[in-house]
């Protein structure tokens, strides 16, 4: 066929043929972008100290810290007990009623089942403005109508929490397999029936991971809500530290953070048997399959006259029972728990009107210019944070991923210290460096930077497990070295993702920047606890406004650069 | 099928034109009828309409103009239940199966009768005894009633294919649609399933309209060939008084020379 191999051009003169391709503008636009992003994340770590000098300094405070710290003072058990159980009941109740919410507002919102494009995007609007409200400020408000108490914390989790579930099972929906639910409505299904049989099945992984991930977080912040009057363990924290009694604070911490790995304990095998189908697993499902299917054909030959049509008891299907009723066990003592009365609740919502009035119209306070320099300081907080965390992350994430270290006990080690890493309730981190280096920005961005070492680090390691293999073997193949084999091969089909990530954790910092702001780590979160302590509403309406306004255009800035590397 | 006896029509197209953007007419004027009984094979290269046109059959897709009646139903206005009455009476089997990969084979039997059932059904217990007894029965015709309980993603190309069947059989179907059946599976797996097809529609007497691009599987399959091109009915006769010639026009996209390659080549 060599005919059609077009004939090599005569090399006319002029200047040499090209070797790197054209840039594109918006290729350019968001290389621009991210380099002011970077620059900027730069001058905050320089503006906001963040040096070796200051860490030096804190050595003193540490040890300071320390001594009023030891010994812990451990409330009696059975507080110990009563504080978790209500901390879970709410954080469960909550993360309840997110899915409760998010499940109809996905099948609303996503472009393949929406009933209409006003539909579509009238949902999207309200998951972004459920995500762009901070919590905190949900809390505030929740907190003037319901007071001390569960359904404080249970509003103000569940219906931020709609903003990142509700997103995530949009797009889980949205990445289904349109052909199971086309066959369905080929038999002549209605249009639930179509959903809960064609689409269900294929969300409901995504489903149940999501809601987990999800549980894991409000667990964490339900402990900075305590700052706010919600109560749980949370709530002790938070005026033992206002005691100055750091003994049982820290003790309490302490509780918190054991509580935060028990609870990712078992909602890890939780999500392994009622989801079952991840790589490992999937060698389990084949075997249990072939048990299955052989105890089927013996029950089909014991007994040919009536044979079974309800489905065996499996060993998967007695492990997914007992861990679906155990669910429900956990939900229904958790609704009984955090005693949440439907009376209460009404009696709140027609106090509604009269809350809002309280909080509108937006007022400065006559301190505008300082509200916005404290914007700027947690805006600086998040960027100094993402810079830093990524520059530790991007290590460790590469050395956990498993096609990328050197040994595979290398791998798993980094894992292991990735996931212990993201145990740690950035609100315990917080208040620890705010204890060390002082009330201020350092405490507030170290936290986030070690927090980001934690999510970030696993989403690199993820991203670049699931990269494609055979490209790095034929790299390999070519005689390339193990590092030219990651630079040719391994990053550049990473690369994507990783802006993608590093963009989502500045977008996650300067929210969490806000919140921490609450416990005296710098920025504007402070003058929200303040204003809403003194009862300036009017001022608590502009600092949400402000933060919503960030946190809308960073996203926004995000998608788009996204959407140009992608 | 008596003697002197010419059976109803069940599907009736006059006219149907169908146009998914302003420049790509997926059907173009296209205007046929299918009796109770009839065996019918579309041809047609891919893209020349075949899928366009079974999805018009039962109201998966609606014509720009032109009026399609199915089992006395108007397709093209039918919403809501009068729709799904009509669906539930037509099967559909789909080239990909589409099959819901994590459920059981015999809860994707069961799907099939979602169309006279209320309400939405969860796990393989939401359907009555009576159902699922009856799943089992159409899954023992495809011969997989071994296999029920087993994930339906599990299953090979040619089993999920046979579980297409039985879905669709479910249905108790007047009408079977089939949109290349077998153009996914290997050789053997395309003949079990064609001859599942062809047995089944003997028996239930069912209408089969069911496309396909390979000419020698239709030859030996179908009673009757229409032949698509471009969206338009090109070929519409009996199976033995088609000409091999004809046939192959239906694939000429050049000459006549290009379109006997295409047909060796598969």
């Amino acid at each position: 066929m060599a005919i059609l191999i077009p004939p090599r051009p005569d090399s006319a003169p002029g200047p040499p043929p090209r070797t790197l391709a054209r840039p594109s503008p918006s290729g350019l636009a968001a290389a621009l972008v991210l380099l002011v992003l970077l620059a900027a994340a730069a001058w905050s770590v320089v503006e906001l100290r963040l040096n070796v000098a200051t860490l030096v300094d804190s050595v003193g405070n540490a040890g300071d810290f320390l001594s009023r710290t030891v010994p812990l003072d451990f409330p009696p058990v059975a507080e110990i007990l009563l504080l978790s159980g209500q901390t879970m009941a709410i954080v469960v109740c909550a993360t309840l009623l997110a899915v409760l919410i998010s499940v109809p507002l996905a099948v609303l919102a996503a472009a393949n089942t929406a009933p209409s494009r006003a539909a579509r995007y009238g949902s999207r609007g309200l998951v972004v403005v459920a995500r762009a409200v901070p919590d905190v400020v949900l809390a505030i408000i929740f907190f003037r109508i319901f007071g001390l108490g569960a359904l404080t914390g249970v509003l103000a989790m569940g219906l931020h929490s709609v903003g990142m579930v509700g997103k995530l099972y949009a797009d889980a929906v949205e990445q289904i397999d349109e052909g199971p639910r086309t066959a369905v409505r080929a038999t002549g299904a209605r249009r639930v029936q179509e959903l809960v049989t064609g689409v269900l099945p294929q969300v409901l992984p995504s489903f149940i991971a999501t809601a987990l991930h999800r549980f894991d977080i409000n667990l964490r912040i339900s402990v900075v809500l305590g700052f706010v009057g919600v109560g749980g363990i949370g709530f002790e924290i938070a005026s033992s530290l206002r005691r100055l009694d750091y003994q049982r604070g820290m003790a309490l911490a302490l509780v918190v953070l054991v509580l935060c790995i028990v609870v990712e304990l078992i909602s890890g095998s939780v999500r392994r048997a009622l989801l079952g189908d991840d790589v490992e697993a999937r060698r389990g499902i084949v075997g249990a399959v072939r048990r299955r299917s052989a105890a089927v054909r013996a029950d089909v030959a014991r007994d040919p006259g009536s044979p079974r049509v309800s489905p065996p008891w499996t060993p998967t299907r007695i492990r997914r029972t007992f861990f679906g009723a155990l669910t429900v066990l956990i939900v229904a003592a958790s609704l009984y728990g955090a005693e949440v009365s439907p009376l209460q609740l009404l009696a709140g919502l027609s106090a509604m009107p009269d809350t809002f009035a309280l909080f509108w119209p937006p007022e400065a306070g006559g301190i505008l210019g300082e509200l916005l320099f404290q914007l700027l300081v947690t805006v600086q907080i998040a960027l100094a944070a993402t810079l830093i965390g990524a520059v530790l992350a991007l290590p460790i994430g590469a050395l956990a991923a498993r096609n990328v270290a050197p040994t595979p006990a290398v791998a798993k080690a980094f894992r292991i210290t990735v996931v212990t890493v993201r145990g740690l309730p950035e609100l315990i981190l917080a208040i620890v460096f705010v204890v060390i280096t002082g009330l201020g920005p350092v405490a507030g961005a170290l936290a986030l930077s070690i927090g980001a070492v934690g999510l970030l680090g696993k989403l690199v390691a993820d991203s670049l497990e699931e990269t494609d293999t055979r490209v790095q073997q034929a790299v390999r193949a070519t005689g390339a070295t193990r590092a030219q084999v990651f630079f040719a091969a391994t990053l550049p089909q990473a690369a994507p993702a990783f802006v993608a990530h590093v963009l989502y954790q500045l977008d996650v910092n300067i929210r969490a920047a806000t919140l921490l702001g609450i416990v005296g780590a710098g920025g504007i979160g402070f003058y929200l606890l303040n204003a809403s302590r003194v009862l300036e509403f009017g001022v608590v309406t502009t600092i949400t406004l402000l933060v919503f306004g960030t946190v809308m255009a960073v996203e926004l800035l995000a998608m788009w650069v996204r959407r140009v590397v992608a | 099928m008596t003697l002197g006896h010419i059976p109803e029509p069940v599907i009736q197209l006059e006219g149907v034109s169908k146009r998914f953007t302003p420049d790509v007419l997926a059907l173009d004027d296209v205007s046929l009828t299918v009796r109770a009984g009839e065996s019918v094979v579309l041809l047609g290269l891919s893209g020349s309409g075949k899928s366009t046109l079974l999805r018009h059959l039962n109201g998966l897709h609606r014509p720009t103009s032109g009026g399609v009646r199915v089992l006395g139903t108007d397709v093209g206005t039918a919403a809501g239940a009068e729709q799904r009455r009509l669906r539930s009476r037509i099967g559909f089997v789909f080239q990909q199966f589409h099959l819901v990969g994590s459920l059981t084979v015999l809860e994707n039997v069961c799907t099939g009768v979602l169309g006279t059932l209320r309400g939405p059904r969860i796990g393989l217990l939401g359907y009555p005894g009576k159902v699922r007894r009856a799943a089992l029965e159409q899954l023992d015709r495809v011969g997989l009633a071994d296999q029920r309980f087993q994930r339906s993603d599990t299953l090979s190309g040619g089993q999920q294919q046979r579980v297409g069947v039985a879905r669709a059989l479910m249905q108790r179907p007047q009408i079977l649609l089939a949109d290349e059946p077998v153009a996914s599976l290997d050789p053997e797996s395309s003949a079990q399933v064609m001859a599942l097809i062809s047995d089944i529609s003997r028996e239930d007497q069912l209408t089969v309209v069911c496309s396909l691009h390979q000419v020698e599987v239709a030859l030996s399959w179908g009673q009757r060939l229409i032949g698509l091109r471009s969206g338009r009915v090109v070929l519409d006769q009996q199976v033995g008084a088609s000409d091999r010639d004809d046939i192959m026009s239906v694939y000429s996209t050049v000459g006549a020379g290009s379109a006997a390659a295409l047909a060796t080549t598969g």
